[in-house]
């Protein structure tokens, strides 16, 4: 009996490693990456909200780094209550009886009312979405760059919908009487079903040319409306916001929408090559909506004995200096500049780096000492502002901490501030900041006079500096040293702190810092 | 004296055993991929090759005399855009048989490099470069000077004319 599970433990893990070996070659990293097109539909669930959800939709421009199908649906309508989010299968449903891939090839190849279609806006974008190298192939080419805009039939592939559900909107009011309005929505992407085959079929049987006959002309016409081609889920985010209006609040999702598909819909994230190191550069730019700051993750490749390509890992880098590339390549595409901030070897020039997108969020816990209160327990947050291509990156910064040694009387110091982190390696990073906060010692009491908050704190003036080393990118360790420079505002501070004792002096904090 | 004498010896068994080891790799020069891109411009062969070296410029260099070789020895595959291309020499006797003339020809510098240039954008990049077991493995675009190269060959007496049979 043992033998035999021993035999059965060991071919399930054989099996496992190997499956797992097969999911990591599969799971190559390349550097192909070309224009995605979108269009965006809503979802109406026949209520009242349906006009300012569909105007938030149909206003929404994703960025430069899609092309937009214009396509004739706006809108698909699910019946059910907002209360609730609509499920992957309703969704599917909705997508099924709407014929969205024909709508976007009618889109893409300009069909109008008699049928009769054209490649003008494929052959536009397979040249916008030339990169140099397909330019310079071009040249070397007896077709010449006219060949440039053929690349645009391999865009047709890249054609999505993403459906846009709303729900949970709920209407705020506060004390002063001041409405608002918050929703939750989720976006739910599809990508059109193409193959080779299925290509050819379409221009064969329903593309209609001059000098056809009638006949040949309603067979065409008939074949297009008779079009079946399967609409492929991809990926689904979520967002949520607020606003004065629904619109706005709805408006404002969409962005959060996008940002989630492009983490999930690996077509969709930007892939390019470095072209050159000191500084680091890449031929990419505003076309792909990069900006200051945008996080980039480095691959280099291997060959296995066996000829099993992989890509490897080697760290994170940031956009620094954005270059303009909004036009058409002629082969000398101005590139883009990058800070490496994590990876223990020096990027180097022809390795690939793929969009990563974070929240430039850093979140540090740990334990504080000093001042004002003895010991403390330190939350702190630095949200990214602007990095150079020196090293150089700005930040503001929060803090709050709470002292732990006097719970009853609730003493919470809370800060914002501005620091400015210089590099003199990847691995570390020396910032002096400066914080002014609030430290707030709050005892419940009947006293509900206006001025009650100011007169229970004290004005805290904390310059310092802050030291951050990378151990596993994104976790870090860090370690600050500050002067807290604590000015009582109010009588009922100075009267409490006789109990609590927050002063001004050195204060010492450490702990773990992970970056979303 | 002594010390002169024993560098002197040390150097040349060294290049002995290089040329020995060229001579050896040059017979079973053989092991590399090339694929036909798009129809080159009138004259030229327009193809991906691959090549191997310690570093990545080495690598860079064998794909071009990976290039120029498919040409005079192997021809050129078709891909769906281009037809075949056959070899400017087809018996294959004739490595072994012109072996002076082709081991200067392909020599570091060699003439070879008048009838190719490289298109690829930069350095080879992405998946066009490849660290494998002792170096790198680079795909780059080139441009061979296809009827030159043959011209050349014919010229030197190493290919037969068209003309030469009638």
């Amino acid at each position: 009996m043992l033998k035999r599970v021993f035999i059965i433990a060991i071919a399930v893990l054989a099996s496992s490693v190997q499956l797992a070996a097969q999911a990591k070659v599969r799971d190559v990293v390349t550097s192909d990456y070309n224009r995605n097109s979108v269009s965006f539909v809503v979802i109406q669930r026949g209520d009242s909200n349906d006009s300012a959800t569909s105007a938030a939709v149909a206003a929404f421009n994703p960025g430069a780094k899609f092309d937009i199908n214009n396509i004739r649906t706006k809108s698909v309508r699910i019946r059910k209550s907002r209360d609730e989010a609509v499920l992957q299968t309703e969704v599917n449903e909705a997508v099924a009886a709407t014929p969205f891939a024909r709508d976007i090839l009618g889109a893409i190849f300009n069909r109008d009312s008699n049928g009769m279609m054209d490649d003008k806006t494929v052959r536009y974008r397979g040249n916008y979405d030339a990169k140099d190298q397909d330019v310079i192939n071009a040249r070397a080419a007896r077709i010449g760059e006219d060949a440039l805009g053929d690349l645009g039939y391999a865009l047709v592939k890249g054609s999505y919908v993403v459906l846009v559900d709303y729900y949970d909107i709920e209407r705020h009011v506060d004390k002063k009487g001041n409405v608002s309005y918050s929703t939750s929505a989720r976006g739910y992407a599809y990508r059109i079903g193409l193959d080779d085959g299925t290509m050819n079929d379409f221009y064969e049987q329903c593309w209609i040319y001059d000098d056809d006959d009638q006949a040949t002309r309603s067979a065409k016409l008939t074949a297009f409306q008779n079009l079946a081609i399967d609409m492929v889920p991809v990926a689904s985010a979520s967002s949520y916001s607020s606003s004065e209006t629904v619109q706005g609040a709805a408006s404002k999702c969409l962005s959060g929408i996008v940002t989630g598909l492009e983490n999930n819909i690996s077509a969709w994230e930007v892939a390019v090559a470095i072209v050159g190191t000191k500084p680091l550069r890449a031929k990419i730019g505003t076309k792909e909506d990069l900006y200051n700051g945008a996080r980039y993750r480095a691959y280099s490749y291997t060959e296995d004995n066996n000829g099993n390509l992989k890509s490897v890992p080697r760290g994170y880098l940031r956009a620094t200096e954005i270059s303009s590339n909004t036009g058409m390549s002629i082969g000398e595409t101005e590139p883009s500049e990058f800070y490496q901030i994590s990876g223990l070897a020096n990027i180097e020039e022809g390795w690939t780096i793929k969009q990563s997108n974070d929240a430039r969020i850093g979140v540090m816990l740990g334990p504080r000492f000093g001042a004002p209160g003895s010991v403390m327990v330190g939350l702190d947050a630095d949200w990214l502002l602007n990095v150079s291509t020196n090293g150089t990156m700005q930040y503001v910064l929060g803090t709050l901490a709470l002292d732990l040694g006097n719970l009853n009387y609730a003493p919470i110091l809370i800060g914002l501030g501005y620091g400015y982190g210089l590099h003199l390696t990847r691995l570390f990073e020396f910032m002096p900041y400066g914080l002014l906060g609030l430290d707030h010692i709050g005892v419940s009491s009947g006293d509900e006079s206006n001025d009650r908050f100011l007169r229970e704190s004290a004005l805290v003036l904390e310059p310092g500096i802050r030291l951050c080393a990378n151990v596993a990118y994104p976790l870090q360790v860090f370690s600050k040293m500050g002067f807290d420079v604590v000015l009582p505002l109010g009588d009922l501070y100075r009267y409490y702190n006789n109990y609590v004792g927050h002063q001004t002096g050195l204060a010492v904090e450490f702990g773990a810092k992970w970056t979303f | 004296m002594i010390a002169l004498t024993v560098l002197m010896t040390v150097s040349a068994v060294s290049v002995s055993a290089q040329n020995k080891d060229r001579r050896k790799s040059f017979q079973s020069w053989d092991n590399y991929e090339i694929t036909t891109e798009k129809v080159g411009v009138d004259g030229t062969k327009f193809v991906k090759v691959w090549g191997f070296g310690k570093t990545v410029d080495a690598a860079v260099m064998n794909a071009k005399e990976n290039a120029v070789h498919a040409c005079i020895f192997r021809g050129i595959p078709g891909s769906a855009t281009a037809m075949s291309t056959p070899p400017i020499c087809p018996n294959p006797d004739t490595l072994v048989s012109n072996e002076d003339y082709f081991q200067t020809f392909f020599a570091p510098g060699g003439p070879y490099l008048a009838y190719v240039s490289m298109t690829t954008d930069g350095v080879p990049s992405g998946t066009d470069k490849r660290k494998v077991k002792g170096g790198y493995k680079v795909g780059i675009y080139v441009q061979v000077m296809y009827d030159n190269l043959k011209r050349k060959l014919e010229h030197d007496g190493i290919a037969r004319k068209l003309s030469s049979g009638f």
